[in-house]
């Protein structure tokens, strides 16, 4: 019987040897250890022998069972880990190449750059409570200029250079326009943007646009400052340069505002010492600002002695074109797609 | 506008203080500073020295070594003028002397001769045209002085002012506005530069009357006539200082009288008198066609909105722009009459405008000049020319025509209104220390101030409290007001629903269907309409277009979209691009409403090698969008007429709405393609964003999940090749629309075994209940039923 068990251990050992997959591995277990199998014959066996046999052998099958059954568990992760080991040579590929076809199409969409500082502005100021206003971009000249306190033979006319219709109308020369609608359609106290593209007529170079864009913005309520308006400008140039700006106001002439005033920044590429950008100035223009004039409120029917307001123009372009060190801003019209995938 | 430190310095002091710190204040306080420019700074290189010898250079036969002596050491040059010689105090520009950014004075070999240093001719000095040889200095001039002392006349600190930051300030005009301000700002004395009394010596002979005719048109004329003048080149302080405001020196009286504007801001004019025709000078208006010639030698043809001066022959000037030919000064003059005058700021406007003349003294004029300055002007001029030529006389006395003085201007407010427009606690003296340095008078206290304004600032720009709020607020200085938050209720803003639609539209049409967004001009010209076929000659035309190319409105996007595609073809084989953006409609292109605008959302999808239509890819895009909005009950249909003339006729479909049409998808026409010259395919879509607004959106009610499985069938049948597949899915449905929960296509096939002209559609049918688990023989019974229905139609099975 002893020879018996070793004749089925040897013999299960080559066979384990020879097995080539998890398959033929299992085989051999069914032919071994199965319920019909070689060792489990033997130890139903194990009853006939003498008593005193019984132990040893018993002991001897078992161990025998053990080492079978540790030589095909082996065996299998053997075989398991050698087929992995092909993976690399076989299914390798260039991770450096793309999903076929998207080489050849761009599929991420773009927002112009325009829009996305637009919107960005349009989340600061309505975070505060400021309302999102529209208007025509062909005005009359009711709204784009007498209204703002600039009568016809006003020099102020002369600033900004409009572009006439045949009908007598004009494409509106700053999103002012918009502010004086708001005004007739909104009793104070209130808080407006109005966003939206602008016309000049003006020739167009690395410097000059007929087209572009502005967001004005209004507060009208009581007592409102000069003060008030520093406050604002200064949030809403930290919030679009993402750090506190430096910023002075000095005097400027707008008719629709008095006082009025140029708001510079301190030129962020130099950080005031003077460079190229800044015209060795140290300061950058950025918006023109006031309170709002007795006479643009008066003619849009708010009386002057009760309420006060301020307002400001800030052009969108030359914000992008500072933030990103744009150089010529005829791109932003281009319809060119390769300058609008950088934004 | 050019302000000379040196003028300004006669009126106010400026010891102690650089011209950046003067131009700062100003920038901060009053005006734009656009610049500063040390004039003639190169003569403080450029120092007295006594040439020793003059020899040959062995070298080269026009130039000389120049042995000199600076007072300190001697030094030698090579020179190529002719003219100096041995004991000749000449001026020498030494080594370093800087006279523009590409030149500067280096020590070096000329022909092989060392040379330290430089001579100048007067030109190269900047003190005139003279360039025939070395300047010669006299000969007690003391060695080694620098000429920026010597020539004190001639070095300059200039501001450039911005003008534009002043048209709003007639008084800024000149010198003296400037040293007011300066004056305020640092808290300095301001000295007047005229002298009133020597009006007191002027005679009393009646040989000049003045006549306004149209007050309205000219406020204000004031005469004078002056004998004895000897026509002579102007001194070398008058030269330095008409030279210094950026204009060239003349002669001695049209020198003064353009220096009198500079420094007081009145634009002057001198007649010859014995050119003059009468003794009567009248200001009126011209008459239509009226001619003139002006002294530019331009004939005009005036119109009755021009102001004219006029003697007994016609007119003798362009009121406040410029001077006639007729009566112009010239060596030979020995009388003048000395004019200054007040003029409707519109009528010079237009005027300047009109003859494309905008002078000095027109610039002026329109800003509303003060009419007290006149006479001012006039004793300053005849001050000056006393002082060039003695022996001249004031015959008459001014001779002033000023029907009806300006109005004194006066303003009410108060300390405390001030204060709260500032938003700042300015002490109640504080404020009127502020406004009496600049002139104002303050009347009142507490309850109430009364401010007088001065004449020169009550013309336009001073009328109103809160322009007095300026005033002390720009000279206390806006840094100097902390900001502050105002105290408003805190709610949210009223929402604009067609702004943040218009953000929603773009941001699925970027994020979700992949297009980039670009920004087209609102203009479109005759041949890129012709182009495409879309000329109806209906757009709003600018009266004013920049170019051919652009002068009228677009009345859709899809124009300047194709020229997009055109460009961007160039640099890429596949790209796709939308614009949202607004179009003008015009029913009567010359009634004066204003033009409707449509808000439209419209883009290009293009590729140079389109393996199959792109018409799907463009689809795509608006099916993404519309589902993304939860837009409910769309379909595109086949059209074939009414379509855009650049539409393909086979590959367009009707976007419809609820049934409203609000916009085309198709592929481009092959014709657009060949006018363009660009290969490939492209697919466009142009939608109604307005209509797309207002038809509504937004999810629905929850609706319960599924709780019993679907039950999907496959079946293909055979159908004409026009026939749409989508009516082939809508009949399938119609056999059991109560169990059909979807019938999509699967594919089509056409070519063999299809026959001819006919094609395969598989489609794919969903069976489902809310209600139960549907049985075998359930489905059957509704396969049956959806055959059935397909064969009805005449679609076979395959």
């Amino acid at each position: 019987m002893e020879d018996k068990l070793k004749a089925i251990l040897s013999g299960a050992t080559e066979s384990i040897g020879r097995a080539e997959d998890a398959g033929a591995l299992e085989e051999i277990r069914v032919r071994v250890l199965g319920r019909k199998g070689e060792l489990t014959q033997i130890l139903r066996g194990l009853g006939e022998l003498p008593p005193d046999k019984r132990g040893a052998m018993g002991k001897l099958s078992n161990e025998i069972k053990a080492k079978v059954e540790a030589a095909l568990e082996e065996k299998l992760s053997e075989l398991k880990s050698s087929k992995f080991s092909k993976l690399l040579e076989e299914e390798w590929i260039d991770v450096t190449l793309e999903s076929p076809g998207s080489t050849a199409r761009a599929k991420l969409g773009h927002l112009h750059p325009i829009s996305q500082i637009q919107y960005e502005i349009e989340d600061i100021f309505t975070s505060m409570g400021f309302m999102v206003l529209d208007g025509p971009e062909v005005e009359t000249e009711y709204y784009n200029f007498e209204a703002l306190n600039i009568p016809s033979y006003h020099p102020a006319r002369d600033m900004q250079d409009t572009f006439w219709t045949e009908d007598g109308n004009l494409l509106r020369t700053h999103t002012s326009a918009i502010q004086v609608r708001g005004m007739e359609k909104h009793n104070p106290p209130f808080r407006v943007i109005g966003p939206g593209r602008v016309f000049r007529y003006e020739a167009t170079d690395a410097s000059h646009e007929n087209t572009f864009y502005q967001v004005e913005g209004m507060m009208v309520d009581r007592d409102i400052s000069v003060a008030h308006l520093i406050f604002f400008m200064k949030v809403l140039l930290r919030e679009i340069f993402k750090r506190d700006v430096t910023i002075r106001l000095r005097p400027g002439y707008f008719p629709f505002v008095e006082p009025g005033f140029e708001l510079d920044i301190q030129c962020l590429i130099c950080g005031g010492k003077g460079c190229g950008v800044c015209r060795q100035s140290g300061w950058v223009e950025l918006l023109p600002c006031g309170l709002v004039h007795p006479n643009v409120l008066q003619c849009s029917g708010i009386d002057p002695g009760a309420w006060s307001g301020f307002a400001f123009g800030l052009g969108l372009n030359r914000l992008i074109m500072m933030r990103y060190g744009i150089n010529d801003i005829r791109h932003f019209q281009s319809g060119d797609v390769r300058f609008v995938r950088q934004f | 506008m050019w302000l000379s430190l040196n003028i300004v310095s006669d009126m106010v002091d400026l010891s102690g203080l650089t011209a950046e710190e003067i131009a700062e204040r100003l920038t901060m306080s009053t005006a734009e500073i656009d610049g500063i420019d040390i004039m003639n700074g190169h003569l403080e290189g450029v120092i007295t020295a006594k040439v020793l010898e003059v020899k040959p250079h062995p070298n080269a036969d026009k130039l000389t070594l120049v042995d000199l002596d600076t007072g300190e050491k001697n030094l030698r040059v090579v020179c190529g003028a002719p003219n100096h010689k041995k004991g000749d105090i000449v001026p020498l520009a030494t080594v370093g002397t800087r006279f523009t950014e590409e030149f500067t004075v280096k020590k070096t070999k000329i022909r092989g001769e060392e040379s330290e240093g430089m001579l100048c001719s007067e030109k190269e000095l900047g003190f005139s045209d003279d360039h025939s040889g070395i300047m010669v200095l006299p000969a007690d001039t003391p060695l080694g002085k620098p000429l920026s002392e010597l020539r004190r006349d001639w070095f300059d600190r200039r501001l450039e002012i911005d003008n534009k930051s002043i048209t709003h300030r007639p008084d800024l005009w000149c010198h003296e506005g400037f040293a007011r301000e300066i004056g305020a700002i640092f808290g300095r004395e301001v000295k007047d530069p005229v002298d009133m009394s020597l009006e007191k010596t002027f005679k009393s002979e009646d040989t000049l009357k003045v006549e306004i005719e149209n007050g309205e048109a000219a406020p204000r004329y004031c005469g004078l006539h002056m004998k004895n003048i000897k026509i002579a080149e102007s001194p070398d302080w008058l030269k330095a200082r008409v030279t210094a405001i950026g204009m060239r020196p003349i002669n001695n009286i049209v020198d003064i009288t353009n220096y009198v504007m500079a420094e007081i801001g009145e634009p002057m004019h001198a007649f010859d008198r014995k050119k003059l025709k009468g003794n009567t000078i009248l200001v009126r208006m011209a008459k239509d066609g009226e001619a003139m010639t002006t002294l530019d030698g331009q004939e005009h043809s005036l119109t009755a909105q021009d102001i004219v001066i006029a003697d007994a022959s016609g007119p003798i000037a362009l009121a406040g722009v410029m001077g006639g030919g007729m009566s112009e000064i010239d060596d030979s003059t020995t009388e003048i009459v000395l004019e200054a005058a007040n003029f409707n700021p519109v009528n010079i406007r237009r005027t300047a405008g009109r003859y494309n003349l905008r002078t000095e003294a027109a610039v002026r004029f329109e800003k509303s000049l003060d009419p007290e300055i006149c006479p001012r002007a006039i004793v300053r001029c005849y001050q000056l020319i006393k002082e060039l030529i003695p022996d001249a006389v004031a015959v008459t006395p001014i001779v002033d025509a000023y029907p009806e003085k300006a109005k004194k201007v006066n303003v009410q407010t108060s300390f405390d209104f001030i204060r709260r427009k500032l938003g700042k606690e300015l002490e109640d003296g504080e404020i009127s220390r502020i406004l009496k340095a600049l002139n104002f008078n303050v009347n009142g206290g507490k309850d109430g101030i009364d401010i007088e304004v001065p004449s020169y600032r009550a013309t336009k720009d001073i009328s109103i409290p809160d322009d007095i709020v300026e005033e002390v607020g720009r000279i206390h200085g806006y840094d100097n007001i902390t900001p502050r938050a105002p105290y408003v209720p805190c709610e949210p803003p009223g929402k604009n629903e067609k702004r943040a639609f218009e953000r929603r539209v773009k941001e699925i049409l970027v994020q979700d269907a992949g297009l980039v967004e670009v920004s087209n001009y609102s203009f479109v010209g005759e041949d890129l309409l012709n182009k495409l076929g879309v000329n109806e000659d209906r757009e709003l035309r600018l009266k004013n277009p920049l170019s051919l190319e652009q002068d009228r409105l677009r009345r859709g996007l899809i124009p300047n979209l194709v020229k997009n595609m055109e460009l961007n073809q160039r640099y890429g084989d596949e790209f796709r691009f939308f614009e949202y953006g607004r179009v003008y409609y015009k029913k009567e292109r010359s009634s004066k409403d204003l033009a409707v605008e449509n808000t439209r959302a419209a883009g290009i999808v293009y590729s140079r090698k389109a393996t199959g239509p792109l018409y799907y890819r463009a689809k795509e895009a608006v099916t993404i969008l519309l589902n993304r909005l939860f837009i409910a009950g769309f379909s595109f249909t086949q059209a074939s007429e009414k379509l855009p003339p650049y539409a393909h006729p086979g590959r367009t479909a009707r976007l419809l709405i609820g049934g409203k049409e609000i916009g085309f998808v198709g592929e481009l026409h092959p014709a657009v393609m060949n006018a363009f010259d660009v290969r490939g395919a492209a697919a466009f879509f142009d939608i109604d964003a307005d209509a797309l607004l207002a038809a509504g959106s937004g999810r629905g009610r929850f609706e319960e999940l599924p709780r019993y499985p679907d039950v999907p069938f496959e079946v293909s049948v055979l159908a004409e090749r026009r026939d749409h597949a989508g009516n082939i899915c809508a009949v399938a449905r119609s056999g059991a629309p109560e169990f059909v929960k979807a019938a999509e296509v699967i594919s089509v096939y056409e070519g063999a075994p299809v026959p001819e002209g006919k094609k395969s559609v598989s489609i794919k049918v969903v069976f489902a209940s809310g209600e139960k688990t549907l049985e075998t023989a359930e489905v059957d019974r509704l396969q049956k039923a959806v055959i059935a229905a397909l064969e009805k139609k005449g679609y076979k099975l395959r």
